[in-house]
């Protein structure tokens, strides 16, 4: 399989304001084949949202390397990040000129992806009339319709309540074996990650602990037992590791907004 | 309706509080109005009020002109900020009047002049506006805008421009109210006609009719541009806001 990420000796440190200095990323080597599914699992502040905004090209300072080919990258935020002011419609249109799609394709690509995703009737209200879950689902149509080659997710459906977080999952999956889109999905939530991936890594301080290959064939249903099984498996490893290594309490100040607010008690969040 | 009932209350209480004063000291709101329609009818009021408006509209153009950038280059940069807050609290504390004889002083008695000092006294508070404005701009927008490979300008117009635009507004209307203020004091001080000149002339001759007589058009005139042009023109360009229900 053809790799379309390919990073090596990744390393990002943050100073902070007393002069110390903290790594983020401490030597990290991964390749994302082409059509993957790749999920990183991690605690808050384990350094996963850090990897995506370098791969998406919003961190530039780090060492070591970071490639992305194989096409545009599409990026989906643990919030929904519409423009307000914008209608359903005129925010699919903002990605689509911003990332100059050729206007004969737009009328195309944005019916097609939100008949997808259930949102036809909706292009024209605007963010604040439509629900929290519609509002994610929308920024998934627009990550979607600029074509991309590699789809980034940041724990997209985390603020969102189960039910929907559900539907949206499957939903995604429908789309995913249906465009076999790259797709590195950041998230601490262990079920989401064995129910959606091929393969997921499991970072913690900075670091991959573990891989994992997902052995259960597609298309998968959310209640499969053995969806349940590896979940249980993982979260075990897991918390196992979360005891033997202290995460540091102690947020990099230089850069809010960057990493995840550190949280010690993260694994229980694992629990589903 | 309730805004009604309460402008016709004022008028009553006014009317009920001008009979404690003989009515060339306190005149009702009924021999005010006369007053007022008789100034109108001769045609006189209008040169004045043209003139008010021209440097009140002067005025708070330079005032967005100068006041804006500032705001925005505060907002953006910490090190602006450092340096230029100072100023702009200099500039908010100088009294409008000090502004007013410095500017006849130095560039004459003139309409430049005039324009020049409304400009400078309400520019500060349009930066203080501003500046909160765009420190509260959502950088988690211009990341996702970034993420899609939006350009420079594109950023500035599409995502910053919007929710910067809100506040220009807001110090548009608020310099507004300042700026009819200081008009008038620098009509009074440094210019042979306008409203602040016309009061200050039946100030001189003890007519007080008149003084409220103006004082009312005055109010008339800023009233109507609040609901006929601001209010419009905000409830089109905001139309994507929700209501807030409380």
């Amino acid at each position: 399989m053809k790799s379309v990420i390919e990073v090596a000796s990744l390393r990002k440190t943050f100073k902070g304001r007393d002069g110390s200095s903290r790594a983020v990323l401490k030597d990290l080597d991964l390749q994302v084949g082409a059509g993957e599914f790749l999920c990183i699992l991690g605690p808050s502040g384990c350094g996963k949202s850090t990897l995506l905004n370098v791969l998406a090209g919003l961190d530039k300072v780090y060492e070591g390397r970071a490639s992305v080919s194989g096409g545009r990258v599409g990026y989906l935020f643990q919030e929904p990040r519409l423009l307000p002011w914008m209608t359903a419609e005129g925010n699919l249109d903002f990605a689509l000129d911003s990332c100059k799609v050729e206007p004969s394709r737009r009328g195309e690509l944005k019916s097609r992806y939100l008949a997808m995703t259930g949102l036809s009737e909706y292009r024209d209200y605007y963010p604040h009339q439509i629900s929290g879950g519609m509002a994610q689902r929308l920024a998934l149509v627009r990550a979607l319709c600029v074509e991309p080659g590699i789809l980034l997710m940041d724990e997209p459906f985390s603020g969102l309540d189960e039910i929907t977080a559900r539907r949206i999952r499957s939903d995604l999956l429908t789309i995913w074996e249906e465009t076999r889109k790259t797709i590195v999905f950041v998230t601490h939530n262990a079920y989401e990650a064995c129910f959606l991936a091929d393969r997921i890594l499991v970072m913690l301080g900075g670091a991959f602990r573990q891989e994992i290959r997902v052995p259960i064939a597609r298309p998968r249903s959310y209640d499969d037992p053995a969806v349940f099984e590896l979940s249980r498996n993982v979260i075990k490893a897991f918390g196992d590791e979360i005891d033997r290594e202290p995460v540091p309490s102690a947020i990099a100040a230089s850069e809010p907004g960057l990493v995840d607010d550190l949280d010690r008690h993260a694994a229980a969040r694992m629990n589903l | 309706m309730l805004k009604l009932i309460s402008m016709v209350a004022a008028v009553i209480v006014w009317g009920l509080l001008s009979l404690t004063l003989p009515p060339e000291i306190f005149p009702g709101p009924i021999e005010t109005a006369r007053t007022l329609w008789g100034e109108v009818a001769s045609g006189q009021v209008w040169t004045d009020l043209a003139m008010t408006m021209l440097r009140v509209v002067g005025g708070l153009v330079i005032a967005l002109i100068l006041g804006v950038p500032v705001g925005v280059l505060m907002g953006l940069s910490r090190r602006a900020e450092g340096v230029l807050d100072v100023w702009v609290m200099i500039g908010l504390t100088v009294p409008s009047l000090c502004y007013a004889i410095m500017a006849f002083m130095w560039f004459g008695l003139n309409e430049g002049a005039a324009i020049i000092a409304i400009a400078v006294t309400a520019a500060p508070s349009i930066t203080i506006n501003i500046w909160e404005g765009v420190k509260n701009v959502d950088t988690k927008l211009v990341a996702m805008a970034r993420v899609f490979e939006a350009s420079r300008p594109a950023i500035v117009r599409r995502v910053l421009m919007p929710q910067i635009f809100p506040y220009v507004m807001a110090s548009a209307r608020f310099g507004l109210g300042i700026i009819w203020k200081i008009t008038v004091l620098v009509e009074l001080i440094g210019r042979p006609n306008g409203v602040g000149f016309k009061l200050f002339y039946w100030y001189q001759l003890a007519d007080m009719r008149q003084v409220l007589a103006w004082t009312l058009l005055f109010t008339i005139i800023m009233l109507m541009i609040e609901l006929l042009i601001l209010k419009p023109i905000e409830r089109r360009i905001f139309a994507w806001r929700p209501q807030v229900a409380v």
